[in-house]
Order: structure tokens, then C-alpha cells, then sequence
């Protein structure tokens, strides 16, 4: 009976896969389809326009065409009620994409959020953040405009300091690099410079609650918790991202970069 | 018996169940029993009945846990944040709480039978002071029986479970049982609220928020997470089966995830013992430098005697807790 059980779970298991995998494809393949109607509906709409209009400016989008991009997105985020202070990029895949982590980096700042932070739970970014740095870099200029790049400045705070906070006054936005070793690793740093002043009878158990944990947790005064936090990647866990600081933040889980993007 | 509901699982129910079982079950479920309010809006019911629902919900789920061999369940019944609710909703939920571990005190039999371990998580001394007695004997009641797992969060959050944990680290340096350079992830987790149980493998929350609202938050850092739109009180086995079977699907990367999390924290903490040698050495030494054999001598000393100082310490704290709900039970049976 036991083989009987064991054989259908295997099935039950292979069609979920296949389930999934097709739900996958076609969404894919849709918002390619919705792409190409959109943009074709848009220039049948816009060509009557501008050969009836010949004394308006050019409708169609043309070289200036990052500068509508940039006051477009600046527009759409000032038109939502209420923006994250602070989104976090938990990126779960295996071979992390470059680009299109630095597309959504930047399409976060483009909006209008002040703090953005990414992280892999094997700490590749941590290790190797010149180049994510570079490709953020690369898809501001292509995103945006060169004058863009300027207001929107990218600082990696890896462990907070007075001097740091000073530099982060002058960016629009701030973002953070993480690793694993943020999260719990951070936590048990703090415990042990806590029982080290316990040692030297700087202070005593009984000093110790959860605003002091918390302000030594605090990479900065100004830095904010995490709102929400978009996973990509096919398992449905944190992987570790900051357990202390995620206590109220909201999670949008999903299984692929391809479909949002 | 009050608490885990008696039946049995119907013909489809149980056909179902087998099926699941032939793959990777998890052994510890955490639920966030999230929606009794809205529950009661939806029915023009009073809150408190949404509540007393929420609580039939919960004997039905680890009737079903069971059923599928599930042996250790935590659930999220109070959190501190929630004293800030109005009043007579709280003074409500201590009243409800208190009938339900009278009740199971009265059920000592049936405990037994099913072997029922429960264990309350939290800062007890946030409650009121009977149903901190009442909670005591119940933990003291059944602390011996080891067939099945109950942990309920009460007057609970996670950063205070995390900031206990260290203040309990804090206070075995002031006691001279370990030193600060001991403290490291693995002996933190044996100080949490939860040191008895191992890390929850699938997290499930209801009513479809996607928080996790101060829960288990060390524990859960590699856990499966499931977010489902039922609400509390409607809670069905398909639902279960379902976050079970999300659990199946995310079982080996997470596995993966787990076992390379492990190996870090094995290293992390070869690293600190050999700084800790080193800097033994430095002082204690007399300046000529040792072979390798030696040195590995000393680092496996080192580490045997760290081990031998964290277990000490460890009982030494197990101790202090069982104190506090003796006392608590010695005080209820003096009154």
C-alpha cells in the first residue's frame, strides 16, 4: 500500500511541476503579447494625432525620451498615497542577473523610495559589489538621463558611522548591500560587545532590553526598517535576511524575476 | 479533550493524508492564527465569539497535525503588542485563556494518554498573576510527556525573546559560568524562549496579511513560509495540506540552504576558537612560539572546556526557569 501511495505522490508532484512551469510560460508570454499591443494601440492613437496637430510638439517619443521616462516614473511614484520608506531585494536564484537587479534598483529610486537593500542569501553581492555597482551605474545612464545620475546617488553603508550619516544627508537615495552575515551574524556581535561591557561591570544583565539591542542593531539613526521586501527566486523563505530588523515588514513573494520585470 | 479535538480523519481525508505522507513531512508547524476579528465582522458575531472560535480552530488543527504526524505545533496566541487593544478585549482573551488551561488541567488523563507536552512561550510576568499560575501547572503538569509538542506564544514578540536571550547570556558572564567570548548563534538559539524545540519548518499565516508581525523570527530564518487569504476560523485540512504541500515542493533547496548555513556557523565558530587560542597563547605563553601539534592540543582543550563552560551554564539556566513556574505552582497551591 505504501508503493501505491509513494507512486501517486511522485505523479501528484511531477503535474504541479508541469502546472507550474506552464503558468510560468504563458505569463511570460502574455505580458510580451499585452507589450506589443500597448505599444501598437499607442502609435495608432499618436499618428493621427501628430499629422493633425502639425504645429504641436512632437508627440512621439523621441531622443528626449529618457527625460519623459525619468518625470514619468517621478509622476507615477508621487501618484501612489503611500511609497516604502525602505524596499529590500531578496534575491534567491542560484545565478543572481546583474542587469536586471540594477533595472529594479534603480526603477525603486527612480520612484521616489529613500532606502533600497539588496541581498543574496550566499553573500555574492557582499563580496563582489563592484559589479552590481557597475551595472547600477550603467542602467542609470541608460535609464535616465546623465543629469539623472546626479540627483540620484548610490552609497554602499556597510556598517554605520557617523561620517556615513553625513554622506547619506546629501543622496536621494540610499543603497544597502547585505548578506547573511548581517542578519544573524550582526545580532550575535551585538550580544557579545553587550556581555563584554557586562564583564567589565560597564553594565549589568538587568541593563539590557530591546531598545538597547535595537540601537546597536541600527546601522544608522535615520536608517528605517524594511517595509516590504520583494523575494525572486523559487523558494518561499527570508534565506536569513535580517531577522531582527523584518518584524512588521510585508512580504511579496515570487517564484521568477521574468514576470515582473 | 478540550484542547486536541477526538476524531478521526474521514475516508478521502485520510487517502489524502497517506499520499502527503509518502513525501518529506515537516516535523514542526508554526501558525499565525490570524483573522478571529474579521471572522467575527463577517458572521455579526462578538469579537470575543470570533476568539472562542479561533480557539475550536485550533483543537481541530492539531487533531489534523497529528493525523498526518506532525508532532510539535507552535502557535501565536498573544503577542505584547496586542495589550495595547482596548481593555475589555484584553481582559476577554486572559478570561478565554484562563478557562482553557483550567479546562486542561481537568483533562490530566487524557494528557497522559497522548502523551501532550505544552510549553508556554513569553514574558509570563506581563500577565495577570492567576493565569500565570494557571500556566505554570499546566507546563509543570506535562512537562515529562514527550509524544507531542504544543508551544503557545503567549504575551510574546520575537525581539523580546532575542533581547532575553542575550540579557540571560549577560547574566551567565555576571555569574562567571561563561565568558563573552562563548557567546556565539548556536549558544543564543539554546537561550531563546524556544531552546527546547528545533526550528519550525513551515510557517503558516492566515487571513492573507503577509507579515510576520514579530514570530519566531530567528527561528524562522530558514523555514518554509506560506501565506494564505483564509481566515483563522474557516481554516480547513485542504488548507493544511496545502501549505504541506508547498513545504514538499521548497523541501530541498532549503535543505540546501540550511545545511550551507550550518557549515558557516561550524566555521564561524572554528575561527573564533582559534582567535581565542591565539590570544590565550599570546598572553600565557612563554614568547616561543608552538609546533602545530601543539597548537591543535590547545585549540582542542580550548574547545572542550568552552563546551563543558555552555553546558554548565546551560543547566544553570534550565534550572533558574523550572524554579520560577515551581514557585509559581508552589504559590498557587498555597492560595
Amino acid at each position: 500500500m505504501a508503493i501505491v501511495y509513494e507512486f501517486v505522490w511522485q505523479v501528484l508532484h511531477v503535474l504541479l511541476h508541469i502546472h507550474r512551469t506552464l503558468i510560468t510560460w504563458f505569463r511570460i508570454r502574455l505580458r510580451n503579447w499585452n507589450g506589443r499591443l500597448w505599444s501598437r494601440a499607442l502609435t495608432a492613437l499618436i499618428v493621427p494625432m501628430a499629422l493633425s496637430f502639425p504645429n504641436q510638439k512632437n508627440i512621439v517619443p523621441a531622443p528626449g525620451k529618457r527625460v519623459d521616462r525619468r518625470y514619468r516614473w517621478g509622476a507615477d511614484g508621487k501618484s501612489l498615497e503611500k511609497l516604502p520608506d525602505h524596499i529590500g531585494l531578496l534575491i534567491a536564484e542560484e545565478e543572481p542577473r546583474y542587469t536586471d537587479i540594477a533595472n529594479l534598483v534603480v526603477w525603486c529610486m527612480a520612484v521616489g523610495i529613500s532606502y533600497v537593500s539588496v541581498y543574496d542569501n550566499y553573500g555574492v553581492f557582499r563580496r563582489d559589489n563592484s559589479r552590481l555597482m557597475d551595472e547600477i551605474l550603467k542602467q542609470q545612464q541608460e535609464l535616465l538621463d546623465l543629469e539623472g545620475s546626479k540627483q540620484l546617488c548610490v552609497e554602499f553603508l556597510n556598517n554605520g558611522t557617523d561620517k556615513q550619516d553625513q554622506q547619506v544627508l546629501s543622496c536621494q537615495s540610499v543603497l544597502k548591500v547585505l548578506s547573511p552575515d548581517d542578519g544573524k551574524l550582526r545580532i550575535v556581535q551585538a550580544a557579545q560587545q553587550l556581555c563584554r561591557a557586562v564583564e567589565q561591570r560597564d553594565k549589568t544583565s538587568k541593563d539590557i532590553n530591546v531598545t538597547v539591542l535595537d540601537s546597536l542593531l541600527r546601522e544608522s539613526k535615520s536608517t528605517p526598517d524594511p517595509d516590504l521586501v520583494l523575494k525572486f527566486g523559487p523558494v518561499e523563505s527570508t534565506l536569513g535576511f535580517l531577522p531582527w530588523h523584518i518584524r512588521l515588514t510585508e512580504f511579496i513573494l515570487t517564484r521568477l524575476f521574468k514576470t515582473l520585470l | 479533550m478540550s484542547w486536541i479535538r477526538e476524531g478521526e480523519l474521514n475516508l478521502i481525508e485520510k487517502l489524502s493524508a497517506n499520499i502527503l505522507k509518502a513525501g518529506p513531512m515537516p516535523k514542526h508547524v508554526a501558525f499565525i492564527m490570524d483573522g478571529n476579528r474579521r471572522y467575527a465582522r463577517k458572521r455579526h458575531v462578538e469579537r470575543q465569539e470570533g476568539h472562542t472560535q479561533g480557539f475550536d480552530k485550533l483543537a481541530e488543527t492539531l487533531r489534523w497535525c497529528l493525523n498526518l504526524s506532525i508532532h510539535e505545533v507552535t502557535v501565536y496566541a498573544f503577542s505584547i503588542e496586542n495589550f495595547k487593544r482596548s481593555k475589555d478585549e484584553v481582559d476577554g482573551l486572559m478570561e478565554l485563556a484562563k478557562q482553557k488551561f483550567i479546562r486542561l488541567l481537568q483533562e490530566q488523563e487524557n494528557l497522559e494518554k497522548h502523551g501532550v507536552c505544552i510549553r508556554v512561550l513569553g514574558d509570563l510576568t506581563l500577565l495577570p498573576l492567576d493565569l500565570q499560575q494557571h500556566i505554570a501547572r499546566a507546563v509543570v503538569a506535562t512537562r515529562t510527556h514527550n509524544k507531542c509538542f504544543l508551544n503557545v506564544c503567549f504575551a510574546y514578540t520575537s525581539r523580546h525573546e532575542i533581547a532575553n536571550a542575550v540579557r540571560e547570556m549577560a547574566w551567565g558572564v555576571e555569574q562567571g559560568l561563561i565568558k563573552s567570548s562563548d557567546v556565539s548563534e548556536a549558544l543564543l538559539g539554546h537561550c531563546l524562549y524556544s531552546s527546547n524545540s528545533p526550528n519550525p519548518d513551515l510557517l503558516i499565516r492566515t487571513s492573507g496579511e503577509v507579515r510576520l508581525s514579530d514570530f519566531l523570527l530567528w527561528q524562522t530564518s530558514h523555514s518554509c513560509l506560506v501565506f494564505q487569504s483564509v481566515l483563522w476560523p474557516e481554516y480547513s485540512f485542504w488548507n493544511l495540506c496545502d501549505a504541506i504541500l508547498q513545504y514538499q515542493l521548497n523541501h530541498r533547496p532549503l535543505q540546501k540552504a540550511r545545511d550551507q548555513h550550518r557549515e558557516e556557523q561550524a566555521l564561524q565558530q572554528h575561527e573564533a576558537d582559534r582567535a581565542c587560542v591565539a590570544d590565550l597563547l599570546q598572553h600565557h605563553g612563554n614568547g616561543k612560539p608552538l609546533d602545530a601539534q601543539r597548537r591543535q592540543e590547545a585549540l582542542l582543550n580550548y574547545t572542550a572546556s568552552r563546551e563543558e563552560r555552555v553546558q554548565d551554564f546551560l543547566g544553570a539556566l534550565q534550572h533558574k526557569r523550572d524554579s520560577f513556574l515551581t514557585d509559581l505552582t508552589s504559590q498557587a497551591a498555597l492560595a
